[in-house]
């Protein structure tokens, strides 16, 4: 088994059923040696049982999953040289950190020695060396998410796994653990995989992004591919804060027709149901008629760096961010603007993203 | 797609990493590849050595004669020979006791039981039938009114109650009263703020006491002579009593001892429940201005219903089994008074009639399993359900 | 909406005097119901404890109460049995130690390893296999008990039969019982009334020259205990998160060292506890002993019932020095771990 060297993961049509419950649906992707890959998607979309699957703590019901070239589909958990950081660190409470970080050594037969070597390197690597005498129950939150950092680390696997490790932290331990863990696995170079619902987590952290949603792999590619140019409706309104703005309306004659909208389309759209997407930061207010459409002011709230501004539009709600210096009345009637390629549109029905694309008035 | 690749791993964590993977993980490799029977073998292997196949045996042995010779025996058939002695024949008055004509009391009881199973049988079988439901509870309602008419004929006639009735009187008034009070304990418990820790210490005292040694201190407790109370028992003119010579104050000095002991068990299972009852949902009913009976009725009874159903199974369980106490305070007497049945198997044993005893434990097993189990399907799971919904 | 305030009668005795406090009258009758509770329960003991440190002329002649001040407190009882006739005593006091001791161990360990295994392996046994193994078992019964068959050949015969047919059969039938019903059939081992399977387990240990030996007795009461330890311990390793379980899956370890060196240390407590009811049943058993044992292996609870059958009446100084030989080390351990049986075990386990 290859081990301590960088390696690829493959799975290839994985499926899994709880009872009837078909949780994961033909999941297939390939990891390559020393890639950091985000599973990303909302609780219960399948991404945990997925990870489990390639631990081997559950068993697929059908589909292959390889490590660089050996199929590990049935082989028990621990001959397959994956290491995974639970949740909830899963630490041993009755072990000391040193115990805890030396276990996968000692389960191994490893000597004395040369084992309180690698504990003392582990922990280095981690910054916790000094805790080695300590027990869980004495550390805080982000020293346990260490040591089982420190435990997966100190055998040097071929796949790290990682099952949203940062989700027990508070936000600002969790925003530092996030750059040490890209930097940790960066100079590793450890293929990981890692499990999140945390969409900055995904954007930060991975090399690729893999979406998933009800067992489906929806979309995979770089965190910029991804939010530049989602392959969905789901995957659009998955990423991003707050997400990407909804326009419900119809594609009829080249012109994409709202609720007050109507804009020239291009691409090759035929007569549907369809919506119409623009990010927040992508969007300004501006004077009434002096834009793509005219709106109305639901409420502008001050977060900060910026104003965030609700607009009502027919049934729609959108939300704009605006220079943290723009103010607005509540029900004063204004207007949306934004470049016409930043504008994507998707069917309505199916969500999938349409080859077609806004144009300026009068361009068409 | 192009990967960043990584930068060039730090050496000093090289030396763990080809340790870590290169030791072999084969100790114990076999004995891992079937824990999954090693670890259950033994548990199962023991049962069905010393529970199963003996529980086999001993119907064997019920349904036959068994001559013990020097070092062997030999058995011969001889049919439900050993059940119609116990239950019509020679033994009966021993097991089943002296049955006599139906006294009015008698009859009333019967009808009013034979009623009540009655409704309680149509009232079921008119809502959510089923035919393992019924035939369960047809099983349960024999049974009831099969002990009902045994009681009817000796005890509410004027008859001896034989060991059957011994024994259900040591089952079901030892654990009623011990229910009741050890309920009322935990209750006064919970109430108090201090010194909770000390009677919790105490009233478990009684239930590391060997039952041996409760019988031989109840006894001397009992003592109208000699005993702690004898200047009470002399004031009060019974001074040469003897509470073994009368076969009610026998069996009442039983089922005291009996409940110096398990009251505790009761208490503390009890009291740990009302201490686990969520604080929240009383104080809103506090809040509510609900009086302290209805919070015990509406809150604090449904949250531990649960727990004292299955501590009465429990209980019930090991009173069937009640033996040491009687065998040591009254040597089952005066005649056979305070004889349970676990006392009467034992005793046709040691006259070395062993099918005879087989085939009164047996008896006694099955009224121990017809009965407990109806108790936990009608009472312990219902009231765990109601608790779960 | 109003509610009228409750009329002030009363109020000083039944309305307590500040928030969170009981009423007067309340606290009076709580304490005082305990108190009478705990003189009736300590009350006997007290009288053990007197009765031992009394010659035989204090107990004739009448209830005397306090030492010192009724009676002069004497050490002969105690000196008759453990230095005048301090042989049997020990003898007996050494068998229970033996016996309750490995039977505790050798229940604790097999019934948790037991209660482990349902409570993480998955097990389907077929239905058909097991009416086959009771068809095999009665037909063995039968032929050892009625047609006189050596019970070796008997079992080995029943032994290959129901291998071989519940290979053929278990195919056809796949009705199967979940861990579910295996934990119920282990537990309701305990409704058996003892009496009802010692009659042939004299026999079997009479045949095997194993009666009135230590062997017997641990064994007979690893059995009657096993229910007890399985159901007490699956309750706790089914709180025990199973992520730790995994994680020492994923580093290497097998199951042996997962149950040994991650499992148990985390059960601890109920370990302790479990131990300690099972320590006191067996300390404590009669009925087997009363069958199995004759003089070798006579346990205290024997030795305490055979003193009923003096000619002299009961020897009550005597008996009272055995009951509290016999209960202090139970006490003892029990003040110990009381905390842990009080609270979490018993209360987890009823819930079920």
């Amino acid at each position: 088994m290859p081990s301590g060297r960088a390696t690829s993961l493959t799975i290839n049509r994985l499926n899994k059923y709880f009872g009837g419950n078909h949780v994961v649906k033909d999941l297939s992707l390939t990891v390559a040696p020393g890639e950091f890959l985000v599973l990303l998607g909302p609780s219960g979309c399948g991404k945990t049982t997925g990870l489990r699957m390639i631990a081997g703590l559950e068993a697929a019901d059908s589909g292959e999953i390889l490590l660089g070239d050996s199929d590990v589909t049935h082989v028990l958990p621990k001959y397959r040289d994956v290491a995974m950081v639970f949740q909830s660190y899963a630490l041993y409470p009755h072990k000391t950190v040193a115990e805890n970080i030396g276990f996968p050594l000692k389960v191994r037969g490893i000597d004395r020695a040369t084992m309180e070597r690698a504990v003392r390197e582990a922990a280095a690597q981690v910054h916790m060396v000094d805790y080695l005498d300590r027990y869980p129950r004495q550390l805080s939150g982000g020293q346990r998410q260490r040591v089982a950092l420190a435990r997966a680390i100190i055998r040097r696997p071929a796949v790290f796994l990682m099952d949203e490790p940062l989700s027990n932290l508070d936000a600002k331990l969790r925003g530092y653990m996030r750059a040490e863990l890209k930097h940790m696995q960066h100079a590793l170079g450890v293929t990981t995989v890692y499990v999140t619902h945390d969409q900055v987590e995904a954007m930060t952290l991975a090399h690729r992004v893999a979406i998933m949603d009800h067992g489906v792999l929806q979309q995979i590619g770089t965190p910029r591919e991804v939010y530049e140019s989602p392959a969905n409706l789901f995957v659009a309104g998955f990423m991003g804060a707050p997400p990407m703005n909804f326009v419900r309306g119809r594609i009829e004659q080249g012109r994409f027709v709202g609720p007050g909208v109507a804009l020239p389309v291009a691409g090759e759209a035929g007569p549907r149901d369809a919506v119409l997407g623009f990010r927040p930061e992508d969007a300004r207010v501006v004077a009434a008629g002096a834009g793509l459409f005219d709106a109305t002011v639901f409420a502008a709230e001050l977060t900060g760096d910026v104003t965030l501004v609700t607009l009502t539009l027919g049934e729609d709600t959108v939300a704009i961010k605006m220079p943290k210096e723009y103010e607005a009345d509540f029900d004063s009637r204004v207007a949306v603007d934004f470049a016409p390629a930043r504008g994507f549109l998707f069917d309505a029905a199916s969500g999938a993203r349409l080859p077609a694309h806004l144009v300026r008035a009068g361009a068409a | 797609m192009a990967v960043p690749q990584p930068a060039a791993r730090p050496s000093r964590v090289e030396v763990t990493a080809s340790l870590a993977s290169a030791a072999p993980l084969a100790r114990g490799e076999w004995l891992d590849r079937h824990a999954r029977w090693l670890f259950i073998a033994p548990a199962v292997v023991m049962i069905l050595i010393f529970s199963i196949f003996p529980l086999v045996a001993s119907l064997l042995i019920a349904f036959s004669r068994v001559r013990l010779r020097a070092g062997t025996y030999s058995m011969t058939f001889v049919g439900f020979g050993n059940f119609e002695k116990q239950l019509v024949g020679s033994e009966q008055v021993h097991f089943l006791g002296q049955l006599t004509a139906f006294s009015p009391p008698a009859w009333v009881v019967v009808i009013a039981v034979a009623a009540l199973l009655l409704w309680w049988l149509v009232g079921y079988a008119r809502t959510q039938l089923t035919v393992i439901g019924l035939l369960g509870r047809l099983v349960t309602a024999a049974m009831l009114m099969a002990l009902t008419l045994m009681l009817a004929a000796t005890l509410l006639s004027g008859g001896q109650i034989g060991t059957l009735g011994v024994t259900l009187f040591y089952v079901f008034v030892g654990c009623a009263v011990q229910f009741l009070i050890g309920l009322g304990l935990a209750l006064l418990c919970s109430q108090i703020t201090r010194g909770r820790a000390f009677f919790r210490v105490v009233f478990f005292l009684p239930l590391m006491i060997t039952p041996i040694g409760i019988g031989y201190i109840f006894r001397m407790m009992a003592d109208t002579g000699k005993g702690p109370f004898a200047t009470l028992w002399q004031w009060a003119g019974l001074g040469g009593f003897s509470w073994s010579a009368d076969p009610w104050a026998a069996r009442l000095i039983i089922v005291v001892a009996d409940s110096w002991q398990w009251i505790p068990f009761i208490f503390v299972v009890l009291l740990a429940a009302l201490e686990s009852v969520p604080r929240d949902l009383v104080e809103a009913g506090e809040v509510d201005g609900a009086s302290s009976w209805q919070i015990f009725r509406e809150i604090t009874w449904p949250e531990i219903a649960p727990v004292a159903a299955t501590v009465m199974l429990i209980r019930v369980i090991e009173a069937f089994k009640l033996v040491d106490l009687p065998n040591i305070m009254t040597a089952g007497g005066p005649g056979t008074a305070t004889e349970s049945l676990t006392l009467h198997a034992f005793f046709a044993w040691r006259s070395l009639d062993l099918g005879q005893a087989a085939a009164v434990s047996y008896l006694l097993l099955f009224v121990t399993v017809v009965l407990c189990v109806s108790f936990f399907n009608l009472v312990v799971l219902r009231r765990r359900a109601a608790m779960a919904r | 909406m109003s509610i009228a305030p409750r009329p002030a009668v009363h109020r000083r005795w039944l309305e307590p005097a500040r928030i969170g406090a009981m009423s007067p009258l309340g606290g009076i009758v709580a304490y005082g119901l305990l108190g009478l509770w705990a003189a009736f329960v300590l009350f006997p003991l007290y009288w053990v404890v007197v009765t031992s440190l009394k010659l035989p002329v204090d107990v004739n002649t009448g209830p005397y109460f306090l030492p010192w001040v009724d009676f002069v407190p004497n050490l002969h009882a105690w000196r008759g049995l453990l230095v005048d006739d301090a042989g049997p005593t020990f003898r007996a006091y050494l068998n229970s130690i033996i016996i309750a001791f490995s039977s505790t161990v050798l229940c604790v360990l097999i019934g948790s390893m037991a209660a482990y295994a349902l409570a993480r392996i998955e097990y389907r046994p077929r239905l058909v296999s097991i009416l086959i193994f009771v068809l095999a078992l009665v037909g063995a019964c039968v032929a050892v008990g009625v047609a006189g068959i050596d019970w070796r050949v008997a079992t080995a015969v029943a032994l290959a039969l129901f291998v071989l047919l519940a290979r053929a059969l278990g195919r056809r039938f796949p009705g199967a019982v979940h861990n579910g019903d295996i934990l119920f059939w282990i537990i309701s081992q305990r409704i058996l009334p003892p009496v009802v399977t010692i009659i042939p387990i004299y026999m079997m240990f009479q045949s095997v020259r194993l009666l009135d030996t230590h062997l017997a007795l641990i064994l007979a009461y690893t059995v009657v205990n096993l229910p007890i330890v399985v159901w007490l311990m699956y309750d706790f390793f089914t709180k025990i998160p199973i992520d730790l379980e995994e994680s020492a899956q994923l580093d290497g370890a097998s199951r042996f060292l997962i149950f040994f060196d991650i499992v148990l240390p985390l059960a601890r407590p109920g370990l302790a506890a479990t131990t300690l009811l099972v320590l006191i049943l067996a300390w404590n058993e009669y009925v087997l002993a009363l069958f199995l044992s004759t003089s070798r292996a006579q346990t205290m609870p024997i030795l305490v019932a055979a003193m009923n059958a003096g000619e002299k009446g009961i020897l009550w100084w005597t008996m009272s020095v055995v009951i509290i030989i016999m209960i202090l080390p139970v006490i003892l351990m029990a003040l110990i771990l009381q905390r842990f049986i009080a609270r979490g075990v018993l209360l987890g386990a009823v819930k079920g």
